[in-house]
Parts: C-alpha cells; sequence; structure tokens
C-alpha cells in the first residue's frame, strides 16, 4: 500500500441476503479471509440481489476491494469519528420537511 | 431442515436457525413475486463501518464476570422469541384513509428505524465476525439477532403500505468508515437507552390512550424496548470493564454525546407535527419525559448528567430547532440570498449548539453495582 496508490484487489465472496419476517438482513463475506480496513470501498459484482419476500438467498459472487491509499486511510480513522452521529437511532430521517 | 418443520421464524433461537426455517419456506412464496414487482421500491442504504478490532479482542470482562454472564444468559433465553410475529391483536390498517402527511411522516418512521435496526445489524455482524474474544463475540451475534428480527417486523408493516424495501445495496460501491470503539460504545449505549426511553414513553401513553394507537406496531413496542434495554445494558458493562472510558477527558465526551443525541432527537421530532399529533402527545414534553428518563438510566456508568433543567436548555433547544428549519429553508431558496441566510441559519445553530454544551452540567456518583432492570 502506498502513501497516495491504491490496490485493486479482487476477492471470492458469499453474499447472504434475508428478506423474511424472522430477519431482514444482508451480509458479505469474503471466502478468501480478506480484511477489510478504514476507507476502503467494496463492490460486488453481477446483478443486484434481490431476494423475495420469505427468502434468503445466498450467492456465490466475486468483489473488488479498492483499497484506501495509505493516506486516505490515514484520513478516516481521523475524520471518521465526526460521522458517529449516523449510529444513533433517532426514528425519524433527517428531512426537515417531507 | 425438515427438523423445523411448522416452526414458524420467529421462534428461531438463532439466526442461523430462522434462516433455515425461512429457506424451507421459500416454496411458499412464489406467488408473492406478482405482488412484489407493483410494490413502491425503498432502497435502504445502511452505512458500513469498521473499528479497531484488536481493542475489542482485548476488553477483558472479568470484572463484570457475574453480570454478564447472567445478561448473556437472559439474552440466550431469548425471552422475546416468538413475539414479533403478528397475531390477532395486531388490527387491520387504513392505510388507503390515511391522512396523507400523517402517511408520509409514518412510512419515514418505520422507514428510518428499519435502517437503523438494519445498519444495526449490520455493525454489530461484522464486530461478531471480525473479533476473536469470545465473549465479545457471543454478545454481538445476540444483539445482531435481535436487530435482524426488529428489521423484519418493521419490514413487514412496510409491506402492508405497499412498500418493498430494497437491499440491493451490496452490488453498489460502498466504502468502509473508521469509528474508535469508545465512540461505538458511548454512541450505542446512548442510543440504545434513548431508544427505550423513546419506546416506552409511547406505549405507556398509548395504553392510557389507547384512541391515539393509529397503528398496531405500537402495541409491540414494549418487548421491543426491552430488547434495546438489554443492548443497553451489555454496553454499560463493557465501559465498566475499563474506568478511563468514563473518566478524564473521556467525561467531555459522554457529555457531547448526551447534549448531541438529545438535541438530534429535540429537533427530528419536531419535524414530524402530524406524527405526533395523531399519537396525542406534545413533543415538548415527550422530550423532557424522554430525557429524564434516559439521563437517569445513564446515572448507571456515566460521571455526568445533562441539567436539562436548567432555565437556559429549553429556549435552546427551541433557537436549535428555528435554525435549523431556516436552514434546511434557505438551502431550497439557493442563489446568493438564499447563500447568506444559510450562513447566517448555520452560526445561529452552531451557537445554540455550543451553549447548550457550555451549560454546566450535574456529577453523578456511579453505583459499583452497573445492572438495571427495565422499569418505566
Amino acid at each position: 500500500m502506498g502513501w497516495l496508490t491504491k490496490d485493486i484487489e479482487r476477492a471470492p465472496c458469499t453474499v447472504e441476503v434475508s428478506h423474511c419476517f424472522e430477519s431482514l438482513h444482508a451480509h458479505v463475506r469474503f471466502n478468501n479471509g480478506a480484511v477489510i480496513y478504514p476507507g476502503d470501498e467494496v463492490k460486488v459484482h453481477g446483478p443486484e440481489i434481490m431476494a423475495p419476500f420469505g427468502e434468503v438467498v445466498r450467492e456465490d459472487r466475486e468483489a473488488t476491494i479498492v483499497r484506501a491509499s495509505k493516506l486516505e486511510q490515514l484520513w478516516t480513522r481521523l475524520t471518521g469519528d465526526f460521522e458517529i452521529m449516523e449510529l444513533c437511532e433517532f426514528s425519524f430521517s433527517e428531512e426537515v420537511t417531507l | 431442515m425438515n427438523a423445523h418443520s411448522g416452526k414458524h421464524t420467529a421462534d428461531a433461537t438463532t439466526v442461523e436457525e430462522g434462516l433455515a426455517i425461512a429457506e424451507e419456506l421459500d416454496r411458499q412464496y412464489t406467488n408473492e413475486m406478482a405482488t412484489e414487482t407493483a410494490m413502491q421500491n425503498t432502497l435502504l442504504t445502511p452505512r458500513f463501518y469498521t473499528t479497531d478490532f484488536d481493542e475489542l479482542d482485548a476488553i477483558d470482562v472479568s470484572g463484570v464476570r457475574e453480570d454478564w454472564d447472567k445478561l448473556i444468559d437472559q439474552m440466550e433465553a431469548d425471552p422475546n422469541r416468538g413475539h414479533f410475529k403478528k397475531n390477532e391483536d395486531w388490527d387491520h390498517v387504513d392505510w388507503e384513509n390515511m391522512e396523507p402527511q400523517l402517511k408520509k411522516e409514518f412510512i419515514d418512521f418505520l422507514i428510518s428505524s428499519c435502517t437503523a435496526e438494519f445498519s444495526g445489524c449490520v455493525l454489530y455482524k461484522e464486530m461478531k465476525r471480525r473479533g476473536n474474544n469470545k465473549d465479545i463475540t457471543q454478545l454481538f451475534q445476540l444483539m445482531a439477532r435481535d436487530e435482524a428480527r426488529h428489521a423484519g417486523f418493521i419490514n413487514d408493516a412496510l409491506r402492508e403500505a405497499g412498500l418493498r424495501v430494497n437491499l440491493g445495496f451490496l452490488t453498489q460501491k460502498k466504502k468502509y468508515t473508521y469509528f474508535r470503539p469508545k465512540f461505538i460504545y458511548y454512541a450505542t449505549y446512548l442510543s440504545e437507552k434513548i431508544g427505550y426511553a423513546r419506546y416506552i414513553t409511547i406505549f405507556r401513553h398509548l395504553e392510557a390512550n389507547p384512541e391515539h394507537r393509529f397503528h398496531p406496531i405500537f402495541k409491540w413496542f414494549c418487548e421491543w424496548c426491552n430488547d434495546e434495554f438489554s443492548h443497553g445494558e451489555a454496553f454499560a458493562l463493557l465501559m465498566k470493564t475499563d474506568p478511563k472510558l468514563t473518566s478524564g477527558i473521556n467525561v467531555y465526551w459522554i457529555k457531547f454525546f448526551l447534549t448531541a443525541v438529545y438535541a438530534t432527537m429535540y429537533v427530528r421530532d419536531h419535524q414530524r407535527p402530524a406524527f405526533h399529533k395523531a399519537l396525542g402527545v406534545d413533543p415538548d414534553w415527550y422530550a423532557h419525559e424522554v430525557f429524564t428518563k434516559t439521563s437517569e438510566l445513564s446515572k448507571q456508568i456515566f460521571p455526568i448528567t445533562l441539567d436539562i433543567d436548567s432555565p437556559k436548555w429549553q429556549p435552546l433547544l427551541e433557537r436549535l430547532q428555528k435554525a435549523n428549519v431556516d436552514l434546511d429553508r434557505a438551502k431550497k431558496q439557493g442563489g446568493p440570498i438564499g447563500f447568506v441566510k444559510r450562513m447566517s441559519a448555520s452560526a445561529r445553530a452552531a451557537t445554540a449548539f455550543v451553549q447548550l454544551l457550555l451549560i454546566p452540567s450535574k456529577g453523578n456518583q456511579v453505583p459499583a453495582n452497573v445492572r438495571l432492570e427495565p422499569v418505566y
């Protein structure tokens, strides 16, 4: 990883989308043990994965990981905290008027 | 998988079991596809986070072991399993005749809540997956289960309204941001506790005034908020493992988070007047009620509480709210005049927030025993 250069990796992954009453979730797991660091970007290839209601869809796909440059990683570590309020649940969107 | 036959997914004890049961049910839903396409699509846009996973692994809960095990056992026992499914209490909702503004605000409520639960699930699952400390991964797995269950429940209410959530965000490019573990503790602890206070206040209010219950989902708020409560308890115990997290410079961070969370809640609630009117709730009363409960609860771990009864508190919140409305109006107006108005509104909002921060806080002697039970 360079200070300014971005590395691009491809990684096999398993995507699991659950669109069920019991559980609504969607996760990506990298099957080669790839680890995501601050500032990295991940894109799963292929068509949108749409699970019909009541279904769990599990698919093996390929993902591209665009590694953040060293500088970008540092920047994300320094500034990421400013977005922390997103973690809080306020029941409503930030739109002032609807 | 046949072992699960006849079981409802809401009875599942783990995420995995729930998935297995749901998979089995897949076949039943093929006809649903036809209706799906007629539904309006709502793309969920959760955020993706990383944190310092080594720091998380280094947490040692042995200092609070007894309380910790009790809490985990309680979560494993999963008293709310089976609760989040519709039964005869789920009354018919007349979406067609719902007042349009109320409908808009209520749907905003459902989508925002669903996204929040969903993002919580993504975050907790990530922490579970990346961690190596058994205590921590077990906790996050349990919390991810609850959040996914809540999200599924809200999603069902959305479907009734003709809205289909779209989970297609995975195939879009997404960037991972970074939060320090301690900020995750402060923010999620407060979020879970304020969530409990918000839900229980509405639940109790509607118990006393059932004529205002315009949607059945509010009947589920009681058990729902008990999940939030236990999640908050877990974060309180996590913070208890390291006294540094709640002393020294971190006290200022705690004050900042308390102020930011309270102020944001106040501003957002005041932006949804039709929702609160339908519930028969005065947002000012509601805010004060929620702040009082949250402050009382947070005394379990935070060495300070905000002085919400200070004569400066309410007027400053109102000023912040007004500045926020002006800011939005100026943004929409655009042009050079809009720009000037925007600068002025931003400055007023920032000043009000800083003044809120400057109200002296009240000291609090944190008890030796952290654990609380939901009593409101």
